[in-house]
This record gives C-alpha cells, structure tokens and sequence, in this order.
C-alpha cells in the first residue's frame, strides 16, 4: 500500500490517493477520507451484507484491537488474513488499539504495558504481545502499540510516560515489523503522543522522526480518552497540536486521527491538513436514536442539524428520515415506523437508523473531497458552522420534547 | 363471487402415492405462496434484525405478525393512517396475523374468559381492564390487514384435562368463529381461517372441526397443541384434524417449527407452520443443521473454519466460519442478525426439498433419510414411528 499526496502543503487541505491496495495497482482511494468503524469486525447494527446495500465502493475497516482481541486464537491457525476471517476479503483493514466509540478507562498503567478493556475484562498488551496479534491478524495497515492515555488535564508525569511509553513502543513494535515477513507489505502508522503540551509531543516525534522511512503516516493520538464527549471537545483546544504535529511530520505521509468528532471539526481538521478519519460518530448518534440531516450540498433544504426519532412527534410520520436522500433506510421506511421499532426495542432501529447515518456521513466525505478540489471548504465549513451551533444551543436548552416511554410493557 | 377474486386460491399440484403429504400453491393478494410453507414470525412487525430487502431476497413468500402486540404498539390509529403492515414496514409479499387470544392466555397472568371475550389487566400506566371480544381482534386484523387472519379462539392450555371446559372451548371457538365473520369487512381481500379446538380430546375435535367446516372460508388452522403435551398425543390430533378438514382447502398447524416435526406433520398432509423457534433460538447462539443444531457459544468451534452448514447457499455460510461466528456470538448484536439469516434459510430449504421430493414422488425417502441424518443408530423415537407408519412411511432399519 503506498500513499500519495497531490501537493506537498503544510497546515491546508490536501488531495491525496492510497494505492496498491491488496497489491493490486489499480485499486485506490481518495484522501481525505473515512473509514467504516468496527465492532468484532462489523460496522455497528450492520452486517456487511447490509453495508454494501449502503455503499458498493471499496472501504477500509478500522479494526479496534479491544473488539477482536479474542480473535487472535482462531487467527494463529486460520489460513489468511483478518479480512477474510470477519467475512469480507475485499475490503482494507485496518487495525488499531482502542474503539473510537466507547470512553476508555484511564489509568491501570504498568510500565512496558499498556492495558486495553475487553468484554471480559482488562488485558495487557506489551510491544510483543502485540505484535503476535497483528502478525497473525495480517491488516493491510496498523497504528504501532502506543499510550494514547492523556487528555487536556492529563498532569506532566502522566504525559511524560506516555511519550516515554510510546516511543519504546515505537522502537520495539518496528524491531519486529522489521523481521516479519506477513507484515512485508503492510502500511504502518506511528501515533504521535503527549497530549496538550508541546514539548512532550516534540519529544515523541523527534524520537520517532528517526525511523521515517519505515512508516507510512502518522496518527494524532493522545488527545482523548475516546467515546462520546470528543463530539463536544472545542477546536481551540486541539489547533495547536494539531498544527505542531502536521508541522513537523514529512509532508508525504498519511495524517490520521481518530474519534467521533463532529462535522464541523472535521471540515477544521481536513483544513489544517489531516487525511483521515473514522465513522464512529454515525454509532455515537445512532446510539442516542439520532439521525443525521444537516444539508450537505447548498441546494438542500435547511434542515435540522439531527432528529431523534424517539421522539412521540414522529409516531404518525410517514417522510422518510431525510427527504431526498438516497440510502437503503431513507427510499423505503418511514419515521414513524424507525420510531415503532424503537419504542418495542426491535434491533432492526438502530439498523436502520445507522444505514441513514453511514450513508449521510459518506456523502459528507465525498463533498469535503470536492469542496477540497475545487478549493470551496471555506463556504462548507460556514454553512457546518451555522447548523452545528444551533443545533448546540438547541441541546443546551431543558428537553421540552417527549420521548417514547421503554417502561409501557 | 367468481374464482378469480377470492383473497385465497389453493391448487394441489402434487400428491405424495404413499402418506398424505401434499404440494400446493397458494395465491395470496401479495403473491403466491408455495406450501408446505414455514412462516417465520416478525412480531412486532420486523423480523429479528432483518431487512425486508434480504427476506424477499430468501425468497420468503409469507411472515407472521402478532396482532396483540402491534394492538398495543403502534395501535390501530397508526397501522390505518399508515395504509396497514405492508406498507408501514415495507414487506410487499404476503403476511399472517394470528387472533391476540393466544398471548393474551400465554403472557398475561390474569386473563379471564368468558362468553364476551377475553378480559385482562393491561400493563400499561392505566393497569385498566381491558376485553378483547372476537369483534374487537378482526378490527384490529382488519387494520393491519395481513393477507390472512385467524379468529379468536378460546385457548385452553393443552394439558388442561378439564373435559367439560374443554368442551365448552370447542363451542365458543364456533360462536366466536360466527361473531368474527360477522364482523370481518375486508372479505375481498383478507381469509379468515377458523381454528380447530377440543386439545387431546379426540370426539371433541371431531365436532370442532364438523361445525367449523360448515362455514365458508379458505382454509383452516389446527389449535390448542404445541403446548407441552406429549409427542404420543400430539401426532394423532394433528393426523385426526387434517384427516377431518376438506382436502380441497390449505391447513395451518399453529406453533409448530422444529425440524422433525414439520417433516412428520407433512407426512400428516399439513400445508402451512409458524413458529418462533429458529429466530429465537439463533438470539441464543445456536444455527440449525439437518441433522439437529450448533451452539456457537461452544468453543469446540474456536478453530472450526467450516460454514455452519457447508450445503447452504445463505450469505452467512457462503461469507463466515463456525469459528468467527463463535468469536462474536452474543457479543454484537450483528451476530444474531447473521445466525437468523441462517436459521430463516435453513428453514426455506428445509419446505422446498420437501415440496420437491413429494413433486418427483421420492418423499418417503426423503423422510426415511432425513430421520437417520437425526437418529444415526437408528434410535427413532416410538412417535415418530408410529406415526410415519400411519401414512405408511417406513423408516431405514
């Protein structure tokens, strides 16, 4: 896999294509772009049956370690690599440490060990530990082991060891990238930690800088403890590492974050030159029976930033979740019906409401990539700007709006 | 009323030589519908975590809905400014809505019957009484409007040996089947099927289903087993009862879903099924084989990279091993989605190698071998026996 970028800028919105996908020359995919968050490798609520009713185009799945940690028993004797095993070859896997989706606990350090929080429980994972799992697991891309445990009040100490943590994950996780030949072909990604201060994260990259010819991009981590609240985390906080990081990383390579950051950071994001992003947003929303209907182009209606079809309002409506658009959910059931399944608890409402979202966050994607070309994310990021404080004030105000009651039976 | 326009047209396109097994076709207001036919059942108007675009896409012909739980939720006011099920959940094939009488009996501790109709506490805030009369149940039905729908039946549990209650169930049931039709306005384009009542009490069935058949409609259901009576009891009430109903008309076995219970009850010249079983029990882990079911939980399958079923063309065998859905059984809610596939499938294939081998005459093979598949010592239980004996299937000895 090999990433090329259209023009080598610092701190500006980028074109760029990932190529060589599974070897195949002809294969690629555009930057910026985002990739399809996963649980136990499925998208959430949508078995990838259903993902490809949603969007045929190739894909990368973001495979968080803490899902399918246990897969890695039947992956030491399964003849082939991760993708094939959850059921969908073609697709690009991509595996990494933490699930974007689910808070984190903080805390439970060891030195030389970095602890992940399972279904089961919490599991340690060290650099060779690691390794074996990615080693067996065979991805076509994945983030080195790091410690990605900081936040903006995360003390010095604390930030202190988790670049000295990462760094020596850095070296140990490469030794043996280095010597394996089932990860011969694979993208490796270098999260860059040391959360809000500047000095640490200069320490973490001058440290890691030195293996450059060996990593195919760079993650922003370390600047969240994952799940929901990241949806809230102000631009202003995050800008200056953002930029010191993009700053001191080779323009050539891949820029990536992670986190369900809403649409307007990432237009803010995109804009200071970031290429990739995960869809753990669409599971945030559609956990609360949100469904996305900002507009998108200019020509749309103005609609609402999101609608909770738990809402009793919906109970009688027939309209589609959002008129006009094109996914499986929106072109065949209505909101009263979303609303029926919610309010009996059937699993086919989230379903449904995630086919919406998936969908409504790719077309979004899509348009920040031909706002990027024709040089208009300027006049993206003010309608976002609009709709998302709105929707902010909105939500600060006490909930008037009654919702569906789970208690009747 | 011509042919034509009736809601129900049933030929019999094939006869089993030896048992009273039989294919059919069925033409339904949203298509036809091929019997014997298992209906899987989407409750609440969904099926398990499954799309209507990949049930049609199954080749899923007809689904059952619960006309007591879509009663309560959405109600009758939204299922009729929706324009009915079909349209409100987008399921253009054919439906069945079974009377509310039976989940009324089944989850509601305090239903009282009497000549009116069923009387129960409900569970809303209000915990007000609430009567659920045979007019009341086809209102509903007619709201929802499902292709075909049953009336409402005084349900007396299967092991009750209370003869003379049973007696007067079987009396009711007719009375009740009388106000239903009474109160039934969508005749053009809804069957009403009666059901047959009198539990393990063979004389009884015999005068159910005498005055039922006396009655115009399009076909017939069989009530009051699947609850807990022994398999001895329940193959001949099933026998006796298709034995009773008019040949020409299809007959519904209510409840039942298990493998070798459809194999034998086809055997026994039943048309149509229902039961939750192979939804239900794919939300608890398990896919069904011909030969019986795989609980995935197991960690026998940690390493297994078989398909749950290597003969079946479903997208969870073509695209998943035993060993990846053991990884994920229970953790994600997309594992059930994949097992339900499986299970709704298995049993589609299951019906149409039946109504095939009854077309090309090889049925009592197909039963005799589908039995040593489940008993390969040749271990059958006596009812399954008896009960192929009595349709002259003779099993491999």
């Amino acid at each position: 896999m090999k990433f090329l970028v259209e023009k080598l800028s610092k701190c500006a919105p980028r074109l760029g294509i990932l190529k060589e996908l599974h070897g195949q020359p002809n294969t690629t995919l555009q930057t910026p772009l985002v990739m399809l968050h996963t649980q136990g490798g499925q998208v959430p609520h949508i078995t990838h049956e259903v993902m490809k009713l949603v969007s045929k185009n190739l894909h990368i799945l973001q495979i968080p370690l803490v899902s399918v940690y246990n897969f890695k028993e039947a992956m030491d004797y399964f003849d082939g690599a991760i993708s094939e095993f959850i059921g969908d070859g073609e697709s690009i896997c991509c595996l990494t440490l933490q699930d974007p989706s689910n808070l984190t606990q903080q805390g439970f350090h060891s030195k030389g060990k970095v602890p992940i929080w399972t279904k089961n429980g919490k599991v340690y994972y060290d650099s060779r530990t690691y390794m074996d799992t990615v080693q067996s697991f065979k991805p076509d891309m994945y983030h080195l082991l790091s410690d990605g445990d900081t936040n903006l009040s995360s003390p010095q100490k604390r930030l202190t060891k988790a670049v000295d943590n990462t760094i020596s994950f850095h070296k140990e996780c490469l030794e043996i990238h280095r010597n394996s030949k089932n990860l011969k072909n694979c993208l490796v990604i270098a999260p860059v930690a040391g959360g809000y201060s500047i000095p640490h994260r200069k320490n973490c990259l001058d440290n890691i800088l030195l293996d450059d010819q060996e990593v195919g991009g760079y993650l922003i981590d370390g600047l969240h403890n994952n799940g929901p609240e990241v949806e809230f985390i102000p631009f202003v906080e995050i800008q200056p590492i953002v930029e010191f990081i993009i700053k001191n990383v080779p323009p050539s390579k891949l820029r990536a974050i992670q986190g369900c950051w809403n649409p307007l950071i990432i237009i803010k994001l995109v804009k200071l030159g970031v290429d990739v992003f995960d869809t753990s947003y669409c599971r945030v929303l559609t956990e609360r029976s949100a469904a996305m209907t900002f507009p998108i182009d200019i020509t749309e209606d103005i609609t609402p930033y999101e609608i909770n079809l738990r809402q009793l309002r919906y109970i009688d409506d027939f309209q589609p979740i959002l008129n006009g658009c094109q996914c499986p959910a929106c072109l065949k059931y209505s909101r009263g019906y979303i609303h029926h399944l919610l309010s009996v608890q059937e699993l086919l409402g989230p379903i449904l409401i995630m086919i919406h979202n998936i969908h409504h966050f790719l077309r979004f994607f899509e348009k920040i990539r031909d706002c990027v070309a024709k040089d208009t994310l300027d006049e993206l990021e003010s309608r976002m700007e609009i709709h998302f404080q709105r929707y902010q004030q909105e939500i600060l105000l006490p909930q008037k709006e009654p919702v569906v009651n789970d208690n009747i039976y | 009323m011509t042919a034509s326009i009736k809601p129900l047209n049933f030929t019999i396109c094939a006869e089993c030589k030896t048992s009273k097994a039989r294919v059919g076709k069925m033409e339904l207001p949203h298509g036809v519908v091929d019997t014997p036919v298992f209906m899987p059942v989407g409750t609440q108007g969904t099926l398990k975590g499954i799309l209507p675009e990949q049930l049609e896409k199954l080749d899923l012909q007809i689904m059952l809905a619960n006309t007591y739980h879509l009663g309560s939720k959405p109600g009758v006011d939204v299922l009729k400014k929706a324009g009915g099920l079909h349209k409100f959940m987008n399921w253009n094939k054919n439906l069945l809505t079974d009377s509310g009488g039976f989940q009324m009996v089944s989850l509601l501790k305090l239903a009282e019957i009497t000549e009116a109709g069923v009387k129960f506490e409900s569970l809303n805030e209000q915990k007000s009484e609430v009567m659920l009369t045979p007019e009341h149940s086809i209102e509903i039905q007619n709201a929802i409007g499902a292709d075909i729908i049953m009336q409402l039946d005084d349900v007396v549990k299967t092991t009750n040996p209370d003869k003379e209650r049973i007696e007067v169930s079987v009396h009711r049931t007719t009375r009740w089947l009388d106000r239903c039709l009474k109160a039934h306005n969508r005749q053009h384009d809804q069957s009403l099927f009666p059901i047959v009542q009198g539990t393990l009490y063979e004389d009884l069935r015999e005068v159910s289903a005498k005055d039922l058949i006396q009655r115009e409609v399009n076909g017939y259901a069989i009530g009051g087993l699947s609850g807990g009576e022994s398999k001895d009891d329940f193959w001949k009430m099933v026998f006796l009862s298709a034995k009773l109903l008019p040949k020409n008309k299809p007959r519904y076995l209510m409840g039942v879903g298990f493998a070798i219970d459809l194999v034998v009850c086809c055997a026994l010249g039943v048309d149509m099924f229902d039961c939750v079983f192979p939804t239900r029990t794919a939300r608890f882990g398990c896919g069904l084989i011909r030969s019986g079911q795989l609980n995935l939980r197991s960690s026998k399958y940690k390493k297994d990279f078989k398909p749950i079923d290597e003969d079946c063309d479903c997208s969870t065998c073509q695209n998943y091993t035993r060993a990846y859905l053991h990884c994920i059984v229970t953790n994600i809610p997309v594992a059930c989605h994949l097992l339900t596939i499986h299970n709704v499938s298995f049993q589609l294939r299951l019906m149409k190698d039946i109504r095939n081998s009854v077309s090309e005459n090889t049925f009592p093979e197909f039963v005799a071998d589908f039995m040593l598949k489940n008993y390969p010592k040749k271990d059958y239980p006596n009812w399954i026996k008896e009960s192929l004996a009595k349709v002259n299937i003779s099993l491999h000895q």
